[in-house]
């Protein structure tokens, strides 16, 4: 190292520009942090997005047209279960646009449910969301010798009749179930769900459903 | 014309420093090429699609009264035009071939130890590119909003979502919100995949051939024997440019025989995304991953400041991350101090070698996880979660058993000092 760079090297000009240079890069770096935030698109809630609430009727997710309410003699007991969306009463919007909303809904003899899970049903019929707690896709199929659900994407199979307790696969918890109560021989929510829908990420706090 | 431009581009200097490249001949060299012409198929045809593509998901109505998102109406209209549907096969189909391709020529380049001094830069942008290859075709996969799609694309979200602290995010930031359901995440997706994604390979392949044309190919074992110190091989420009366009043809032609005469990807038949979820498998590519997140069981869960490790983020995220690392690290790990120039034979290596081997049958046992709820419902003793941990584990033990005796019984001990 010759003399002239020792002086460079400890020049205090140097050094200022330096930090000018420095700090120059690092707000720089921190305001395209607040720019970058907005690559988290706004959550923009349209009605059909908005999430379900008590007092929404189910209809029937599958076949477009009219939206048909699902009516409590249309369901026979132990028949695979129905996908269902729950309509605003008022503005008769169904909330089809978020997937988080998909439900669930089958019926048993009264006896053959849980006693929790009894609480929650109507006249045996029970209903869930559909949405798979491993992954997120969308619990489809109907395995018929355990009356279970079974999610197509990795093999999570519920018990529909307890609590959608995991019987099989990989699912983290149960789906949380839905309460009913019927209005006119229609299914209607009689509360929000029992729990957290979809798969939970990281923070907030997990629970076992009630 | 060819002095005409001499004259003012200095084509002479560019054919004494470029063109004489010295190519070394050996069949397992093409490797490499062939990701390059596969990756040369996927922007040619890519072209054709973005042209006819419509990144929305809003409802249009197709000719038959159905109402399906537009990008899925676009993809069915892409398909209808002459030869449409084999140009979108011929792309889906390259798309395999670039990542079969490109890790087939990462373990040539493990077994034969090329990653060493001085080649360890350029085999980790060739990692980051096999990384990136792959990210650019999971963002392709939900473009055709099918319902199949659609559906392997929520599981990718999912296990992004599933990320500790951040997972939320990052996955909103990829996906453009919350896949599926945003009508931000199909435009986000269709940006990423045509543009920047494609951008950073360009960019890392220019870097890739850059790297290897200044510091040369390894050389196959026999150029130490005929002409050892010297560089053997044939010149870029005309021997291994004439080998190269011929490789080309024969790529291009041999995969629209296929892609004519295997549809990838039906939309037709997939329809466009209900709530009825389809029983998906993903691409081959993501199978072992898809086999773990089936056979690691859901208890394997706790709690972490805060955040929850689950299941998904063991074996979506952590697992091919801790396989990644342990990619990243190896050249600084297993060193030498002169630098490389012949190749290493895997006979020479065996612990290497049966490393190796090994992990190509994790990666196979994982994939024949993923069949796991095919094999429950035949009722065969595959479906059991006990036997797959068996044949995930105990396989590719085994075979680094078997291999490592077997060399070491055939080929005796490795020289001294050369140990891995």
């Amino acid at each position: 190292m010759d003399e002239r760079e020792v002086r460079l090297r400890q020049s205090r000009r140097r050094l200022f520009l330096k930090t000018v240079i420095g700090t120059g890069i690092g707000l720089s770096l921190v305001s395209a942090f607040y720019v970058g935030a907005s690559l988290r698109p706004r959550e923009e809630v349209t009605p059909e997005k908005e999430p379900l609430k008590p007092g929404d009727i189910l209809v029937y997710a599958q076949g477009g047209g009219e939206p048909q309410p699902i009516r409590l003699e249309e369901l026979k007991p132990n028949d695979p279960f129905v996908l269902a969306y729950p309509m605003d009463p008022r503005t008769r919007v169904v909330k089809s646009g978020e997937a988080k909303n998909t439900v669930l809904v089958a019926r048993f003899d009264p006896e053959e449910l849980s006693p929790e899970t009894a609480q929650h049903a109507v006249e045996g019929v029970v209903a869930y969301s559909a949405v798979c707690t491993h992954l997120g896709c969308i619990v489809s199929q109907w395995v018929a010798d355990k009356k279970a659900a079974l999610c197509p994407c990795h093999g999570g199979e519920y018990d529909l009749k307890d609590g959608a307790k995991v019987l099989a696969g990989p699912p983290p918890r149960p789906v949380p179930q839905l309460p009913l109560r019927v209005e006119d021989g229609v299914l209607v929510a009689a509360g929000e769900f029992l729990g957290p829908v979809g798969v939970q990420a990281s923070a907030s706090a997990c629970c076992r459903h009630v | 014309m060819y002095r005409w431009l001499d004259e003012r581009l200095d084509l002479k200097g560019l054919y004494h420093k470029v063109l004489r490249k010295a190519f070394p001949v050996h069949h397992s060299f093409f490797l490499g090429e062939i990701t390059l012409f596969a990756f040369i198929v996927l922007v040619l045809t890519g072209i054709f699609l973005t042209l006819n593509f419509e990144p929305s998901i809003r409802e249009v109505k197709l000719p038959d009264g159905r109402t399906v998102p537009a990008a899925y109406a676009s993809v069915l209209y892409i398909d209808s035009l002459p030869f449409g549907a084999v140009i979108r096969s011929l792309h889906h189909w390259s798309a395999n071939v670039m990542i079969a391709a490109a890790f087939l020529h990462m373990l040539r380049i493990l077994l034969s130890g090329a990653y060493k001094k001085p080649r360890e830069l350029n085999y980790l942008v060739g990692l980051a590119l096999l990384g990136l290859a792959v990210v650019t075709a999971f963002t392709g996969y939900a473009l055709p909003y099918d319902n199949y799609a659609v559906t392997a694309t929520r599981i990718g979200y999912g296990i992004a979502n599933s990320i500790p602290w951040v997972g939320t995010t990052l996955a909103q930031v990829m996906f453009g919100g919350e896949f599926p359901g945003s009508e931000k995440s199909i435009p986000r997706l269709f940006s990423l995949h045509v543009l920047w994604l494609p951008l950073g390979l360009m960019a890392l392949i220019g870097l890739h051939l850059a790297i290897m044309i200044k510091q040369k190919h390894t050389q196959p074992r026999y150029a130490e024997r005929v002409a050892p110190g010297k560089i053997l091989g044939v010149p870029m420009y005309p021997q291994q440019m004439v080998m190269m366009v011929i490789l080309f043809a024969l790529y291009v032609g041999i995969m629209t025989i296929i892609a004519g005469a295997f549809l990838a990807h039906p939309v037709e038949a997939f329809g466009p995304p209900t709530p009825q979820t389809p029983q998906v498998k993903p691409d081959w590519y993501f199978l072992w991953l898809y086999g773990l997140l089936q056979i690691i069981p859901s208890s394997w869960e706790f709690r972490l400041f805060g955040a929850t490790i689950g299941p998904e983020f063991i074996g979506g995220v952590v697992v091919p991350g801790v396989l990644g690392l342990v990619a990243v690290l190896l050249p600084f790990v297993d060193t030498r101090k002169d630098k490389m120039r012949y190749m290493e034979l895997p006979s020479e290596h065996p612990v290497r070698t049966s490393v190796v081997l090994a992990l190509l049958v994790f990666f196979l046992m994982a994939s024949l996880a993923g069949y796991k709820i095919d094999f429950q419902q035949q009722g065969s003793i595959l479906g059991e979660n006990a036997v797959l941990w068996t044949l995930v584990l105990g396989g590719p033990l085994l075979t680094f058993l078997v291999s490592y005796v077997l060399m070491r019984v055939f080929y005796g001990k490795a020289r001294e000092g050369e140990a891995l």
